[in-house]
């Protein structure tokens, strides 16, 4: 198959269709879908991190003018809904289970919308207020009476997996729900004995969150003579959504639609079901009129699912001459007040070791809860911070034992003749040229040329630190995955599937895919997503799997409309199908142009003497799951300046190179390598979720104290693809997306602790505040990341 | 309730609203031109901009009472019916955006930057007066790229 | 937000006789009371909008001072030539307030009104011994700012414009809070035909004077005479974005960034 000619196959870095949309003003997010009769629903939160719900009144805010209903958790209860079903662990087969270590199953309980017992984190949802405006649901909600005793909390992670601490759930002994151990114990403290040096580095990833653009927000409708139930949002996924909302409102599937149109960003914190689309639906049947609700930012950033907050202590064993012995450690990952998702963990810990050659390596891992709000996987879940974890401990090491920086990564890559590489998790590496990325990754990021960048750095009176970091990510992509495509006589193609484009462009990229494949007009290629009535198989973009799984469901497809195809003209033509030949759209027998894929759809369409099967739409359509890993992998380089003085940073240059196996749009792919890069150096720089743990209240409750990135505090980035095809993956992708981020924490904080070295600085901790930077070049003790205007503590995960 | 008359679009526009009714309110749920969007409540992220009296404003802190007589222009009057405005080009040119959201403020945002400082804008010029404006997307880098090819494309022949 | 009764005033007589009202509120630019107001942390019963007002509007400048009108935008007052020849940092703090399009709206009346103690505004007002004038009287700079949002305005009082002094030479440093782009701590210094005044904002409850360097500057004014001269903590606001200690520091080397600033302008 040659394709067509044109500028819009695979490979190209072509413009974005849905571009237009949003640039004129008519993308459609939650809050644009509006319904006659609508009413407004306002959420009222606990202000307390862990109390008893003793009493709700709602007289005074039902006799406000224009609200309609007050209801509770307890009206859930009664009307017969059930709560949010938890899947904490990724059951990919190439991913590696944790078990508790003695032998219990993993602690797991559903979650209600509206818990009508207790609240279990400051901003959970308690009573949801519905009136005819959203300015008369606030007025109610104002006057809605909780009753709370408030009860201890615990809030930071450390602390949570302490076996007294207050705990989450009363169903369960402490806050652990897992506490497993993996790797090999003996060959580990073998090599640890045997060691020439050991690096140490303890650490608190702090906790993040999302923050997409796009507020939460969710319509519900009730048809009460049909019983159908529809909900009107944005999420990450569409048909996992539609599963969770029917087991939610005690439903069979069918009886809820779903509609999302464009997603204002996800991240992976949009990715799940969150509390208030069931309550929508419900809360429409209960009033009879449609019911909308769309957050504010505040309540997003008490609410929102977010994500890291995993405190790890880890050491890592060399010989003398720097070689890569074994690693050990011990991480406590925090889940908030749900098991909601272990992945952070579970992906975390299984690729501690990135992709360097390590013999040996033994991990405790901990999932806790606590009186915080829940986290889920944030982009590139888990795999950022072992990343940061691992990237430290390289550096930790260089400087202990004299190594230079990136001759110490080199000489303990595994090399492209190793691959496949089983880790010493047990997780297996497919393929890819670790080592020839990091040296090209050495000299577009001029490696060699940054002591002259230091010295003239200083003649101006600031500190240049250049970092490095290797990493790789796990690509698994469940659920299955669901592709329909119909070619119609005018050229439109449709492409139904289920995964749905959060901001990755998929309209762009799968049209590349169907117009490569099929040479029909990439303009005429129409993605269809986000409506349960018309997509019933697939899950999310998370995982990297849109691509990685799209484009085996959009290639199987293609080849059976080409299969089909050559029966007909075989049928039309009298010629034997297995001969015809299929390329550029045309179909060939003996050589010569015998019908286009054009005239094949017609002649389905409108010949009657072709036989039932063959009549109707030119369709194929794919239905499959990957078993398989793919492992996206790549090396940055991050040079900043400090101005030591008041020990703010500045990012100067930031280099990434990213094995995507293949690019389908490098266009789009460099984009999420930017927004990637942006979320990690917020996460280094700038961000926390602040619990203060001494009473579990939220500090940096809105965008006056949470920090988000902002253009002048980036550069411009200087961004590169290799493409060395994945082997798990029929079209060798990897794929693209997390790559930004999942470097970034360690590349920056290895970059600034280089620009300190001279102070003595080893180490430093997340967010890398002016303050925390002129605390460590002076020696005086840096203030707590939990309780405001006290000292940090030390804590330990023995 | 009191009724309010402005020009958006270059249409005249009217109805009634409350006096606590922000612009962004009125052009959003009363005139349903949901292109200007709403991201958070702190007057920060900029995905409310549009220009009011030829001026960029964050619409989410303006009341619409206060509005009366005024000219708005919003994302979905800046296109020359179907062809682009400049700025709009340049941000799909240069992939400028990914979910969308903010990018109808920013596109307000990058115009009225034009307005306030010329034609030819440099990185640092763009990335120091794009600080009303906030992208989780991007990382900015196409964003900076966009705005100055956009800039470029606005001067006059 | 509670709903209001709205009033556009069109002169300041109109404006002060509806202020009468004890539950009335004046509205300039709207970038400090709306975002209150959004987040129900305040209610009135009349907001009286300043803006038709055109008296209040505008910029002009005599021998040894500019008055600047109440309702003169932010963007106003950093792009005007008449702002940037006589105090040239009066216009680089005006350009760095909030973003573009709070400075497009945000105005200097509303914003020394308000006396946010992270405002930018308040260390010039304090710093230049700047005059406030109000349809009433005068007040000095000095006596003006009295605590967190806390001013002398009388109830129903309205500025109508601020009269700064001419200085010898004058520097703004802002260290921008990395959230919601306020001052973590911004110092305005400025040497007068009166002294050298130093003015610090964002660290502390109020606006206040940096004492000890001003005295340290008055002999000397150049940053070399802020060696050793140091703040004490106590008393500077602590959050989770910097403690009092760091403030201190902050103020200390802005004290000298912005002294230089003065001498390079």
């Amino acid at each position: 198959m040659h394709g067509p000619a044109t500028s819009a196959r695979i490979g190209q870095p072509v413009t974005r269709k849905e571009d237009r949309r949003f640039v004129t003003g008519e993308g459609h997010y939650a809050d644009d879908f509006n319904f006659e009769n609508q009413t407004y629903a306002i959420m009222v939160r606990s202000p307390h991190a862990h109390a008893n719900i003793v009493s709700i009144d709602a007289s005074e805010a039902l006799a406000v003018p224009g609200v309609l209903a007050v209801l509770t958790g307890a009206d859930f209860i009664a009307d017969g809904l059930l709560p949010v079903p938890n899947k904490t662990f990724s059951m990919h087969p190439a991913e590696i289970p944790l078990v508790n270590t003695d032998g219990t199953p993993a602690f797991n309980v559903p979650d209600y919308p509206m818990p009508a017992d207790k609240a279990r984190f400051v901003g959970e949802p308690l009573v949801m207020v519905i009136a005819e405006s959203i300015a008369a649901a606030k007025d109610g909600a104002d006057l809605v009476h909780i009753e709370y005793e408030p009860l201890p909390c615990v809030t930071f992670t450390v602390d949570a997996a302490d076996l007294d601490a207050p705990r989450v759930r009363d169903e369960n002994t402490s806050n652990v729900c897992i506490d497993a151990v993996i790797g090999e114990p003996d060959p580990t403290e073998e090599s640890f004995r045997n060691a020439a040096h050991i690096a140490k580095v303890k650490t608190w990833i702090p906790r993040v969150t999302g923050s997409p653009m796009e507020p939460r927000g969710a319509v519900g409708t009730y048809d009460p003579k049909t019983g159908q139930y529809t909900v009107y949002t944005s999420s990450g996924s569409t048909l996992r959504l539609r599963r969770d909302l029917s087991l939610v409102l005690n439903v069979p599937e069918p009886h809820v639609r779903l509609v999302i149109k464009d997603v204002g960003g996800n991240f992976g914190t949009r990715g799940a079901i969150f509390a208030e689309q069931p309550l929508v639906a419900w809360a429409a049947k209960r009033v009879g009129r449609p019911v909308k609700w769309t957050s504010e930012r505040s309540e997003l950033l008490l609410s929102d699912y977010q994500g890291r907050d995993l405190a790890v202590e880890a050491e890592l064993a060399l010989d003398k001459d720097g070689t890569f012995l074994a690693m050990r450690g011990s991480n406590v990952g925090n889940l908030g007040s749900h098991t909601g998702n272990f992945s952070m963990v579970q992906k975390g810990v299984e690729i501690m070791s990135s992709i360097y050659r390590m013999p040996s390596a033994f991990f405790r891992v901990r999932a806790v809860l606590s009186h915080t709000a829940p986290t889920r996987p944030y982009r590139s879940s888990g795999r950022p911070e072992v990343m940061y974890v691992m990237e430290r401990l390289i550096d930790i090491a260089a400087k202990q034992g004299g190594f230079d920086r990136a001759e110490l990564r080199l000489r303990n890559l595994v090399s492209q003749n190793e691959l496949p590489y089983k880790n010493p998790f047990g997780l297996v590496y497919d393929s890819g040229d670790y080592i020839g990325v990091m040296h090209r990754t050495l000299k577009l990021a001029d490696w060699e040329g940054f002591p002259a960048r230091k010295a003239e750095a200083r003649t101006r009176g600031k500190y240049r630190g250049m970092g490095l970091a290797n990493y790789v990510d796990t690509a698994t992509g469940i659920p299955r995955e669901k592709a329909r495509i119909t070619v119609h006589p005018d050229g439109t193609t449709d492409l139904i599937i289920g995964t749905i484009s959060n901001g990755q462009g998929h309209e762009t990229s799968f049209a590349q895919l169907v117009h490569d494949w099929l040479s029909v007009p990439f303009e005429k290629v129409k993605l269809i997503t986000g409506d349960t009535d018309i997509v019933d198989v697939g899950g999310g973009a998370h995982s990297g799997r849109g691509m990685r799984l799209g484009s085996i469901v959009i290639w199987e497809a293609v080849n059976r409309i080409i299969e089909k195809g050559k029966q007909v003209v075989g049928l039309l033509l009298q010629k034997d199908a297995a001969a015809i030949k299929f390329a550029d759209g045309d179909f060939f027998a003996d050589g010569n142009q015998v019908m286009s894929l054009i005239d094949v759809a017609t002649a389905m369409n409108s010949r009657t003497d072709l036989p039932q099967e063959f009549r109707g739409p030119l369709a194929g359509e794919c239905d499959q799951t990957i078993m398989e890993a793919g492992f996206p992998y790549g090396s940055h380089a991050c040079e900043v300046e400090i101005d030591i003085e008041l020990g703010t940073v500045e990012i100067v240059r930031h280099t990434a190179i990213d094995d995507v196996g293949r690019a389908v749009n490098p266009l789009i792919i460099h984009g999420q390598t930017h927004g990637g890069i942006a979320q990690g150096v917020g996460q280094a720089l700038l961000e926390q979720v602040y619990y203060d743990a001494s009473n579990g209240q939220m500090l940096a409750g809105s965008f006056m104290d949470y920090a988000m990135p902002r253009a002048d505090m980036l550069p411009f980035y200087t961004t590169d693809i290799s493409e060395i095809p994945s082997t798990t993956h029929p079209l060798g992708i990897r794929p693209a997306g997390e790559g930004g981020t999942t470097p970034a924490l360690g590349v920056v904080i290895n970059a600034i602790v280089d620009a300190l070295s001279e102070f003595g600085v080893e180490h430093m901790e997340m967010p890398a505040t002016p303050e925390r930077i002129w605390r460590a070049i002076h020696g005086k003790p840096q203030r707590s990341r939990m309780v405001p205007d006290t000292v940090e503590q030390d804590f330990s995960l023995a | 309730m009191p009724r309010v008359t402005m020009t958006v679009n270059g249409v005249a526009r009217s109805a009634e609203v409350e006096n606590r009714t922000l612009l962004v309110q009125f052009l959003r749920d009363h005139l349903r031109l949901t292109g200007t969007h709403v991201g958070c409540d702190t007057t920060q992220c900029g995905a409310c901009v549009v220009h009011l009296d030829g001026v960029g404003v964050k619409s989410c802190t303006v009341l619409a009472v206060a509005c009366e007589g005024s000219t708005v222009t919003t994302i979905e009057g800046l296109a020359d019916g179907d062809h682009l405005h400049p700025m709009q080009e340049a941000f799909h040119q240069n992939h400028g955006l990914q979910c969308g959201f903010c990018t109808p403020g920013m596109i307000m945002s990058a115009v009225d930057m034009v307005r306030r400082n010329g034609y030819d804008l440099d990185e640092h010029t763009i990335r120091k007066q794009l600080d009303g404006n906030i992208c989780r997307c991007t990382g900015y880098h196409n964003i900076v790229l966009a705005i100055i090819a956009g800039a470029a494309a606005m001067r006059p022949e | 937000m509670h709903d209001f009764n709205y009033h556009r005033a069109k002169t300041t007589a109109e404006a002060v006789a509806l202020l009468e009202n004890e539950d009335a509120k004046a509205i300039a630019g709207g970038m400090s009371l709306l975002p209150t107001l959004k987040l129900r942390l305040a209610r009135y019963a009349d907001l009286v909008d300043l803006k038709p007002i055109s008296e209040l509007s505008g910029i002009s400048r005599n021998d040894n001072s500019i008055t600047i009108g109440a309702m003169t935008r932010h963007a106003v007052v950093a792009a005007s030539d008449v702002v940037q020849e006589a105090i040239p940092a009066l216009s680089v703090l005006a350009g760095g307030i909030g973003d573009p399009l709070v400075r497009n709206r945000g105005t200097i009346g509303g914003s020394i009104a308000n006396a946010d103690p992270a405002a930018d505004y308040p260390s010039s007002v304090l710093g230049l011994n700047a005059t406030v004038i109000t349809h009433t009287r005068e007040i000095e700079g000095e006596e003006f700012f009295q605590g967190l949002f806390e001013t002398a305005l009388n109830p129903g009082e309205i500025i109508t414009a601020v009269r700064f002094p001419i200085p010898k030479r004058a520097g703004y440093f802002k260290f921008p809070h990395p959230a919601s782009r306020f001052c973590l701590v911004g110092v305005f210094v400025a040497q007068t035909e009166t002294g050298v005044r130093v003015a610090v904002t964002g660290a502390a409850p109020s606006v206040f004077r940096f004492t000890a360097a001003e005295q340290a500057l008055a002999t000397n004014f150049s940053a070399a005479a802020l060696e050793g001269v140091t703040l004490e903590p106590e008393g500077l606001n602590s959050d989770i974005h910097a403690s009092a200690e760091y403030r201190a520091h902050v103020v200390e080397v802005l004290t000298r960034r912005a002294t230089e600033r003065a001498l390079s302008a």
